[in-house]
Formats: C-alpha cells, structure tokens, sequence
C-alpha cells in the first residue's frame, strides 16, 4: 500500500515543484493495428452465486467501440472432481454463467475451459487455473472523510495472519458496487504489515466529485475483503498501470498485461474467497 | 591483487625506459611549477607551456602543475591560457629551477564578456578526442530553463550529448544510459546529479570553475562507467583579495564569497544556493498549497592551503537537499560529497596527489506519524575511497600517469518502517549489500614524431562483493528458489577485469589532424529506475554472482580542422560502441522495495554508432558553435521485445545544437540556442483488450514509434551596469526565455478516455515548458 501511496503523490510533488505550465492537448496520432486474441475475464468465489467468464477479443486501439463478443463457446469450470458448465446468458452475447447454486471452496484449483465455435489466432481450445486462497475475516471498518484530499477513506481493522496473503478490496455503498472497474480496486501483499493488526488501513475511497460515489448520513457502506493469489494481485496491478495516466517521471516502460489464459490470449481466470463488513455512515 | 601489482610496475618501467630510450647518456633538468590566475589565484588548468626551441610543451594538470625535463641550455618558455595573456620567458637551464607563472586575464575592451586570447591550436593538436571542456564563463552565456544557470544543460548542447527528457538534467551520451555517466565533483562521485524531479542539476556555477566531459577516450586514471566521465572541479577560492558573487533569480538566489585566509597561501569559498518557491506559496490563499514546503538547496565549501613549495592540501566539500512535505506526505532527497587532497612534490619530476573520498546519496519518504499508514522510508548509498596517482614526467616526450584507488560501496536500498502507535505497518528492512571496488592503472602520453602522438594506457580492476549478504538463486525463469548468506567481511565474489585504452593524432598539417581511439571500459555498479528524467527513488545496485559487470568497447575516428588563425574549429568523428552484458529490466519490474531485484533484471548487448560534427567560432564579438549528431542505439535481450532488437531509450537519429552569442556594445550582451531532436522512442498501443470494464492497451514492440519532432529555441539578454574607477561593485542584469515560439513540445502522450464514454479513446500530449520568461540579477564585488 505505501507504494501505491507514493506513486499516487509523486504527480502532486511534481505539479507543486514546478507551477508546471504544463498543459495538455488533444492530438492526432495514427497508430498501426495488432492481430486478433481472445479476452477472457472471469472468476470463481466461495459467494453461492452465478459465476460468470466474459469472452472478448482484442480490437484496433482506435475502435472505440465496445469488445466484439464471442458466442457459441462451450465453458466449463471443474475443481478437479467436479465440472460446472457455463451456459451463455441470452442476453448478454459472450458471457457464459454457472448455476446459481455453485460456490468455491478454499484450498481447491479451478480450471477454466474454453472450447471456441471458430479459432481465433490459430487456437479453439484454451485453458487456464487458479488456486482459490482462503481470506481472514475483517473485524470492523469505519468511513472518514478526508478532507485535503476530499474523498472518504474507507478504513478496515482486521488482523493479517503470519502466512503470505495477498488482498483485493471491494466498496459497495447501499449495495451497488463503487469498484465497479478494474482500476478502482484495491489490492495489496501483506509484505510490510504481515502478522499484525491493520488498525484502520485504507482499503478504499470514495470521492466526493463523483456522484455517485458521494457518501451521506445513513448510507450502509460495506467491503469485500478477497484472498487473492500472487499472480492475480500482479495483473491486476499491471492492469491499473497500463489503463491509467503515465508520468514520465515515475512511469517505467508500457508493457503488455501478463494473465494466465494459455495460447497466446489475454486475461484472467482468478478464484478467491471473499468475506464482508458492514457499517453504517453516522 | 598480488598479482597485479608486479605487471603494473612492470609496465610502468616499460615506459619508463622506453621515455628514455632515446637519449638515456645525456643528463637533463627539470623546470617545474604551478600557474595560477593572476587576479584570483586559481589554478589554470590544461594550461600551456610552450618550448620554443623544442617545438613542443606540456600542460599542466588538474592542480595547475607542470614539470619539463630538458637537457642543459638557453631555452624560451611561452606559457599560455584561453583568456589569459600570454607570458614568454627565457630561461638559462643549469639547475633543477621552480617557476610559478600567474597569468593575467586578458584585458578587454569587451572584458569578460568574450572568451577570446590566444587562439591555440589544442583542438587540432592535442592528443584527445571525443572530449569537450566547457569554461564556466560560456556555460553562463547560454539561455537558461529559469535563468538558472546549468552546467549539465549546457552540456547537453554538444555533440553526442542527449537529454533524457524535456527540461530534464538527465542526459545520454552517445546512446548510453544516464547511469554509464560517472558524474565527479572535486572526484567524489555525485550519484544523483538532480534537484526537483530532474529540472534542475546539483551544480552551483558560482562555485564551478571548470567542467569537462569524457565521451570516450576516458583517460586510465578514471573507470567504473561504460559511456563518460563528467569532470567537474570547484574553485580554490581567492588567494588575493576577498570577493563575493553571486544573484537573485526567479527561483533561486545565490550568495559566494571567497578569499584569503593567509595571503597567496590559505584561501577559502563558501557558496549556498537556495530555492523560494515555498515561500510564495505560503502566501496563497488556496490553502492545500499554502499548507506545502518545497525547496532545494546547494551548500559548496573549499580551503585550499599551500603548506610549502612541494605541499598542497585541498578539503573541499559538497552537501544539497530538496525537501517536500505537507500535511500529509514528506519526502527529501540528497547528496553529501567530502574530498580531502594531499599534492605533494617527490620531485621536481614527479606530482603525486593523495586522495580521500566521501560520498553519499540518501533519500527518505513517509507519511508523518499519527495515523494507521504512516511510515518511513530510507535508503542509502555511501562510499568511502581513497586513491594515488602520480604524474611522472621524464622528458618533454612523455608523460607518465600512473596510481591506484580502491572503494568501500555500502548499499543500503531500502528500509520502510511504521510510524507512531497508530501505525499497522511492521519493519520490512531490504538487506544491505557492501563491496570493495579497486584500481590500479598506468599510462602514457607520448609524441612520437612532430607528427604522429600516442596515448596508451591500462586499467586493471577488480570488484569484490563483501558480507554481510545475501544472494538469492535463481532457476532460468528468474524465479529465487533459495537464497546464501554471507557472513560480515567475508568476500564472496570476485570479479577482474583489464580496460586497455589506446589513441593516436597525427598532424596532417598545422591546422588539421586525424585522431583514432579504443578504450574499453567495466562498469560494476547499475541504477535501477522507472524514470526518465530522474526522480530521487534511485536504486543503485551491484554486481553480483547474478549480475555480470557491464563491459563497453567504444572505437571513435576523427578529423580536425581549424580556420581563420584558430578562430573557427571543426571537427568530425565517428563512433561505434558495442556493449556486453547490458542491462535491461523485464516487464513490469518491480524496483522498489524488492528483495530480489536481481530476479528483474535482463541482459544482452547493446550497440551504438554515429557521426558527430562540431563547428565552433570564437571572434571578438561572436562566439557560439552548432553541432549536429547522427546515430543510432539498439539493445537485444533475450526476454524483452520477443528476443528482437529495439531502440534504445534514448536513441534520436538526429540532433541540432545552435548556440550563440553576439557582443551588442560594452555593456550588452545578446545570447541564443536553438535545439532540434528527432522524437524519443516509445511504445504505443495498436490493440484494445476490455477487462474488468477498462480497455487495456496492447502494445506494439518495444520502443516501435517514436514521440514528435522536439525543437525550442532560448533567448537571452545581459546588460551590465556601468563601470565607473573605484566603484567595486559591479552587477548585471539576465533576461531570458525559454522556448521563445512557445512550442508545445510533447513531454508525454497519453491515451485518456472520453468524459461521457469510456470506450472513446484519443491521444493527449502533455507539454511542460512553454515561453517561460525569467529575470536574473547577478553581482560581484
């Protein structure tokens, strides 16, 4: 989290050393096209829900248009005993559910199982796996307002056991999802807090120039804690740094996501437990 | 090391001999001594000492020493510097004779204003290449980004020389990276030459009397880099009279002062340099800005003590800061550099010169205590070394230079704890790492023939990881499977490497020449960072078990051609430099606060050639040059780009430097530069992924585009108050612009979402600097 802390106020020590003139402008840039990969972006939770995986393709970086879907695929998760299928949901072309009725358990690998209808960049058939890791539970979490930044910070007492852990945090306000893209998550290892207490970390933040994300007396703010694998919390990482605004200064050099979906396409399979914590804004 | 020793003594009496071979029976005598600086006693360095009779000379060394060794007779001395009236002097040669020039500066009718005096012919003659030496008095004629006057800018004007980043001090030479630049103040090394994120370098002109960059040809005496030295000496301080200098700028001022301590022996200089953005935005009404404290600051002192004839003592010392803190977040950053030197005179023949060197860089970063995230983080580089070198000069032919050094490099990357009670956030301590870095060379610079010279030299090295350590193993996918630890003092690795450095001029006539070198040099310590233009977070690492030394080749070929009595010097040379074992880092590496950065890291080689032309004019009212560079620089990895070659950072095919400076009258000055550069490379996206709601770029290869044409174009205006008989007070005011067409020169192109859709997309370009206006008001009295 201190690292993350850093770089987001690197740009405001920058900004202030220098009343920067610096301005910003819209250009035209023309850019070459890339071959055609599948995007897989799915996961299994312990939640008893339907668990979803969304099938895409990549798209020249101009389209501007929403991912072209992928229909007609067979899908299936299995942890090793027993297969869920996943059947494509009628009304969204490209994602493809369980049952309701599934959940994952900890201490288990989940496979995903893609079987395309017609190949794309040379393969029909694609793989990927995932441990689901278990997650302790938080204690309580509380919401503060911050005001030099203005944006509350949701803070989270919980203890961090002695094993290697990496999180993913969720916010939901009245129960809509605040972290409802993939930038706007939270997720850290345990590397410089593992074994203690968190005494109020912020797990997340909402701002008040959002709308949305405005926070008012009464309103029922609850987190999801995730116990996530190493590789997970790297893409998703990896993704907030490439999807975001690069600096210079601070930025190293754009790179390719790296996710762990075979044969060359993009994406992740994750599996994770999740538990929650309740409050409500005084 | 035992084995060393006796090739390098050897070699030394190889040398040795072979000086002498040519006329071993007849006896000669030495004629030695110091110049200095008239008005000031500094000593002038690579001034000239001319033999008439002998149509040859030396110069003297970095403390103004020059030693001849002739055979008994009648002889005419002419002793001369760039600015300096020439002194001829004859001298009936029986005995061992000390003679201390002081030479005046040239009395103008445009005084100071124009660099001019005795127009050598050095850049034809002088047997080095690949090699610029930058007088401060030019350095203050250019433009500067503020009207802060910046040694590291003006260096990035020449040929061969990139800048890494708009505005930024930051620089490439010869497609090297940042890192392959071995930066010395008073021979401490300077590990972060930057203040404010890159903007501004570390050095204080008031305090500098001289820079000068190697970019090959690096002489025996100096290694530990692959690309350049940057050679920069601080003043003595006024042996003759006290004098104070310095300026109120738009966003630093100045303050020297310098003199005697005991006339002509003991001298001193103290200089401070201290930014006041912060003080103006305490004056804001916006209260998060008021809220801030920014500043950087630079603190030079020097004594200098002349104990007898054959004893000098130099102490000089170096220390500069920035800090930033607010409510909510605190970091600062610096260097510490201390440079103890001993001169002293075994013989007339022979300069030694005892060298003790502190070095420091450190940084720290936090939240301050009182809440659940607060923490400190610090990390520290210091060195200890020490060196010898002497200077032997047995004849008018040869200059023998031959020493050794050895350093203790102590890293200490990183160490983040929590602060307070509320803090969560437990100790994380990255280990230390500590190794010993030694040298011995020798070296000799030899005039064959009126026509042909040569300079040979060898530099051993060794480099030695010491505990306490610990190396992690790594399987051929670069993950750690275990991890040795090595107890204190105990050296665990060695490495040895040999850097032969070779070069030749041989006069094509009086006014051109053609030069040729080879040098080969190791570099055992690397920076990791993410930044281009140089934020504090340096990682400085060393070589391991894990990480081979970095070992450059560089071949350079030249043609020098002077014009117009000197006044017009030319030159063209070509480069091609091969490097092995470079270091890259892999995707999305992880720097900071990791144990096993070893783990991040790639290697190859990387390849660099160009063509560098250089014209510079020096008249009475008109001075300037404009140098235009042509090259290319590549890396290839293995793991990065797919194995295939790409550009390397800071790979500009073409570069343009304009710099000028015209006399209007007595009083006014008028000074412009002009800059082109191709764009940088980089890597765009051609492809879209969308994934948790967010598109995602797909890159094309490494460094596939490149960023748009960079050009900008400084002005600059001095007018100098009147100059009236016993007035001591004498100031001149600066204005200057900075991208005087105000072209939006892109810093940075990102690709942002559109406000209402988030699956529109469109290139921004971020500029940082355009028109800035500044006023400086310069003094000295």
């Amino acid at each position: 989290m201190i690292k993350q802390n850093i770089l987001k106020l690197l740009p405001v020590v920058i900004i202030l050393a220098l009343f920067l003139s610096g301005c910003t402008e819209k250009i035209d840039l023309k850019l070459g096209g890339t071959y055609t990969r599948l995007v897989v972006d799915g996961c299994i939770t312990t939640d008893t829900i339907a668990h979803s995986v969304k099938l895409t393709t990549t798209s020249d970086f101009f389209n501007n248009e929403p991912s072209p879907t992928v229909s007609g695929a067979l899908v299936s998760i299995t942890d090793g005993t027993r297969v869920f299928p996943l059947t494509e949901d009628p009304l969204n072309p490209g994602v493809y559910k369980t049952d309701p009725t599934v959940f994952g358990q900890p201490g288990k690998t989940y496979t995903l199982s893609i079987q395309l209808a017609n190949e794309i960049n040379g393969y029909s058939a694609y793989e990927a796996y995932c441990y689901l890791n278990p997650v302790s539970k938080m204690d309580s979490i509380s919401v503060v307002y911050m005001d030099s930044w203005e944006l509350w910070e949701i803070q989270c007492w919980a203890y961090d056991p002695p094993q290697t852990n990496f999180y993913m945090f969720n916010i939901f306000k009245n129960n809509i999802l605040m972290t409802d893209t993939i930038n706007k998550v939270m997720v850290t290892d345990d590397r410089l807090f593992n074994g203690s207490y968190t005494n109020g970390a912020g797990i997340g933040y909402l701002r008040k120039d959002f709308s949305r994300e405005k926070v008012f007396p009464g309103d029922t703010i609850k987190a999801q804690i995730a116990g996530i694998t190493q590789d997970y919390m790297k893409f998703i990482t990896q993704v907030q740094i490439e999807s975001g605004y690069k600096n210079p200064l601070i930025s190293g050099p754009p790179a390719n996501i790296m996710g762990n979906i075979n044969n060359g396409a993009i994406g992740f399979f994750s599996a994770y437990s999740v538990k929650y914590c309740t409050t409500i804004v005084k | 090391m035992k084995k060393i020793i006796p090739i390098l003594i050897l070699l030394v009496f190889l040398i040795d001999f072979h000086g002498f071979a040519g006329n071993p029976t007849v006896k000669s005598i030495t004629v030695s001594g110091k110049i200095t600086d008239k008005s000031t006693g500094e000593v002038l360095l690579g001034a000239n000492v001319f033999v008439k009779e002998l149509k040859s000379g030396t110069v003297t060394n970095p403390y103004g020493f020059y030693s001849i060794s002739l055979p008994p007779g009648k002889y005419n001395f002419s002793y001369s510097y760039i600015g300096y009236e020439a002194y001829e002097k004859a001298i009936d040669l029986q005995s061992n004779i000390t003679i201390n020039i002081e030479l005046a500066p040239k009395q103008q009718v445009l005084k100071e204003v124009v660099v001019t005096g005795k127009k050598t012919s050095e850049n034809v003659d002088k047997n080095e290449m690949s090699v610029v030496k930058m007088d401060i008095r030019t350095i203050r004629q250019i433009p500067a980004l503020m009207g802060e006057v910046d040694i590291i800018k003006a260096i990035q004007l020449l040929p061969g020389v990139q800048t890494t980043s708009e505005g930024s001090t930051g620089f490439s030479v010869r497609g090297g990276s940042p890192d392959q630049n071995l930066i010395q103040l008073d021979e401490a090394t300077v590990y972060n030459a930057s203040h404010l994120m890159g903007f501004f370098s570390v050095f204080n002109n008031d305090a500098i009397k001289d820079v000068k960059l190697y970019k090959g040809d690096i002489p025996p005496s100096y290694g530990g880099r692959l690309s350049s030295l940057l050679d920069v000496r601080m003043k003595e301080g006024n042996t003759k009279k006290f004098t104070a200098t310095g300026g109120i700028g738009t966003i630093s001022s100045r303050l020297t002062l310098e003199g005697p301590i005991d006339k002509d022996r003991v001298s001193y200089i103290i200089s401070g340099r201290r930014t006041y953005a912060d003080l103006f935005l305490r004056l804001s009404s916006n209260k998060d800005l008021r809220d801030n404290t920014l500043y950087f600051y630079d603190l030079n002192g020097k004594i200098n003590f002349t104990v007898d004839e054959n004893n000098r003592l130099f102490v000089s010392a170096y220390t500069g800061r920035d800090v930033f803190k607010n409510t909510d977040f605190k970091m600062s950053w610096g260097n510490k550099t201390a440079t103890i030197r001993w001169n002293h005179l075994f013989s007339k023949r022979l300069f030694s010169n005892f060298t003790l060197i502190r070095s420091k860089f450190d940084y720290g970063l936090g939240i301050p205590a009182g809440r659940a995230d607060s923490f400190k983080w610090t990390s520290i580089l210091d060195d200890y070394s020490a060196r010898v070198d002497f200077s032997f000069y047995p004849d008018p032919k040869n200059t023998v230079k031959f020493g050794l050094s050895t350093t203790y490099h102590q890293f200490s990357p990183g160490s983040a704890k929590g602060l307070g009670e509320s803090s969560f956030f437990n100790e994380y301590n990255l280990p230390q790492s500590n190794a010993l870095e030694h040298a011995v060379y020798a070296g000799n610079e030899q005039t064959l023939t009126h026509k042909l010279s040569v300079k040979y030299g060898l530099r051993l090295c060794m480099f030695q990881n010491i505990g306490r350590g610990v190396i992690y193993h790594f399987d051929k996918n670069y993950e750690s499977i275990d991890s040795t630890v090595y107890s204190r003092g105990k050296v665990f690795h060695t490495y040895l490497d040999w850097e032969p450095r070779l070069a030749f001029t041989y006069l094509l006539d009086s006014t051109s020449s053609v030069k040729a070198s080879y040098s080969r040099t190791v570099q055992y310590i690397h920076l990791a960072s993410n930044s281009a233009s140089g934020n504090p977070l340096d990682v400085w690492f060393p070589s391991s078990p894990n990480v081979q030394p970095q070992v450059g080749n560089q071949f350079s070929l030249g043609y020098f051609r002077n014009f117009l009595q000197n006044t017009l010097e030319t030159s063209v040379e070509v480069y091609y430099k091969k490097n092995l074992h470079a270091i890259d880092f892999k995707d999305h590496a992880e720097l900071l606060l990791n144990p096993k950065l070893e783990g991040e890291l790639r290697f190859g080689t990387a390849e660099s050639y160009g063509f560098e032309l250089f014209v510079k004019i020096q008249k009475e009212r008109f001075n300037g040059w404009v140098s235009y560079t042509l090259s290319s620089s590549t890396r290839k990895i293995p793991e990065i780009n797919n194995g295939k070659a790409y550009r390397s950072p800071y790979d500009k095919p073409h570069n343009i430097s304009i710099v000028m400076n015209y006399v209007i009258s007595k009083r006014t000055s008028f000074g412009a530069n002009w800059v082109f550069a191709s764009g940088a490379p980089v890597t765009f996206p051609t492809g879209r992924a969308i994934i948790g709601n967010k598109v995602v770029p797909v890159y094309s290869d490494r460094n596939a585009y490149r960023m748009p044409t960079y050009h900008r174009l400084d002005l600059s205006i001095t007018l100098k108050g009147k100059e009236k008989p016993g007035r001591k007070w004498q100031g001149e005011w600066n204005f200057s612009v900075y991208n005087a067409y105000a072209r939006k020169n892109a810093w940075v192109i990102n690709f942002v979402p559109d406000a209402n859709d988030a699956n529109t997309y469109y290139a921004e370009k971020t500029y940082l600097f355009s028109f800035i206006p500044a006023i400086t008001y310069n003094f000295h009295f």
